[in-house]
């Protein structure tokens, strides 16, 4: 059995349904129209701005390559440029470098020419240390190097002249002359150098020049000794 | 509405030919207001076509609409608060409800509904809005349950309820109008 307020209540669920629904205006339908034709013509517009970005973005991707392109070939271009001319440059400066040195050669050589005269043995010295520095000397050179080498009164000077002789043996000229300044030598140390650096060279020429000074009857004792031993090592 | 979301917007006309009037009475159910309603309305069928990919079809259409038109009737409602606009008219409250009525019917009746209807403006916004989507939207009570994002049961429960409050007020709002 249904209570009071059930009955009440579905009196009034009814009484609801008998509300009478609120009659839509009749201009709806044109005004929605309108909205939907604005809303359509918006997302074609939307397409559109978005194609020109998109184009706009397009374009700046042609362009940008071109210009990298562009710079990338330049700069190449730019290198073969710096490269050519700088190595033109450089093998310019390479043969006016090759006659300087050549220049500076032929200077240092007439300045051991004019130092091997001077009466000081310093000086002499320095001429001779002029003649290590330098790779090759011409004939004049090697030839007063090889007169200090057998006249010059001082023996430090005869020593260090010996040493760069023997530096200069690959020239036949030089090496003649060493063999040859074996029987002139004096000083023993200068007869014991001159052993040595036949030695060194294993010249065989010298064999019968180091015979001579072993049988000459002032060569100093020791210095025969010394000549024996290199003659030892020669044979 | 899957083929709107597919791209063809013409067919949201015939949407609109379907519902325009149910949300129309939506609106002036919730409002009593009639040309704010058609607006609404409109804005509503808008923000359809504007957010038709968000519809998943994983609930009815239904649910889905009145989802939106619920979402506009709170930004109306902020809006009105923030102009400070009161767009509660009695006189055409009045008007919207008995337009219908023809005049020559029983007045008894006309008294009942203006007294049901006065009744409705006092429950509170919740009952109220459940009640109009049940029984002047006549919406199910699992698609209302669907749309609250509650219980089939917790519907009927809560309409139950809204149903108890409006009779104490139609029955007040009858004997104040019977000692009138």
């Amino acid at each position: 059995m249904k209570s009071n307020y059930d009955k009440e209540n579905e009196q009034l669920w009814n009484l609801m349904g008998e509300v009478p629904a609120p009659e839509a205006p009749a201009g709806m339908r044109p005004d929605f129209d309108a909205m939907l034709d604005n809303y359509k013509a918006s997302l074609r517009e939307k397409p559109r701005r978005l194609h020109a970005f998109l184009q706009r973005l397009k374009d700046l991707w042609h362009i940008q390559p071109r210009l990298q392109l562009g710079y990338g070939i330049a700069l190449v271009l730019l290198a073969f440029g710096i490269g050519y001319i700088t190595h033109r440059s450089f093998s310019g400066n390479n043969e006016q470098i090759s006659q300087l040195s050549k220049q500076m050669q032929e200077m240092r050589n007439m300045m051991t020419l004019s130092l091997l005269e001077n009466p000081s043995a310093s000086e002499r010295m320095r001429a001779v240390e002029y003649v290590n520095e330098a790779k090759k000397v011409d004939h004049k050179v090697a030839e007063a190097l090889l007169t200090t080498l057998n006249n010059d009164p001082n023996v430090n000077v005869r020593l260090i002249t010996l040493e760069a002789l023997a530096n200069l043996a690959v020239d036949p000229f030089v090496r003649e002359g060493l063999v040859q300044s074996i029987v002139q030598q004096e000083s023993p140390l200068v007869q014991s150098a001159l052993a040595d650096v036949m030695v060194k060279l294993q010249e065989k020429r010298s064999v019968k020049p180091l015979q001579k000074l072993l049988h000459k009857e002032d060569t100093n004792e020791a210095i025969k000794n010394k000549i024996q031993q290199s003659l030892l090592k020669l044979s | 509405m899957f083929k709107v979301k597919e791209g063809d917007l013409d067919k949201m006309g015939l949407l609109f030919e379907r519902h325009h009037r149910a949300l129309y009475s939506f609106f002036v159910q919730m409002l009593r207001q009639g040309e704010q309603s058609k607006d609404l309305v409109q804005t509503v069928f808008f923000k359809m076509l504007k957010s038709r990919h968000t519809f998943t079809g994983s609930g009815p259409f239904v649910t889905w609409m009145y989802h939106i038109a619920r979402n506009v009737l709170r930004d109306h409602h902020r809006e009105v608060k923030r102009k400070g606009v009161h767009t509660y008219l009695a006189d055409e409250m009045q008007q919207d409800l008995v337009g219908g009525v023809l005049a020559d019917e029983r007045i008894e009746k006309k008294q009942e509904l203006q007294a049901l209807a006065m009744a409705m403006d006092q429950l509170n916004g919740q009952d109220r809005e459940l009640l109009i989507l049940c029984r002047y939207q006549e919406l199910k009570y699992s698609e209302i349950a669907h749309l609250l994002h509650i219980t089939e049961g917790a519907v009927k429960v809560r309409v139950f309820r809204a149903l108890n409050q409006l009779r104490e007020h139609y029955l007040k709002v009858s004997t104040e109008k019977n000692c009138a």
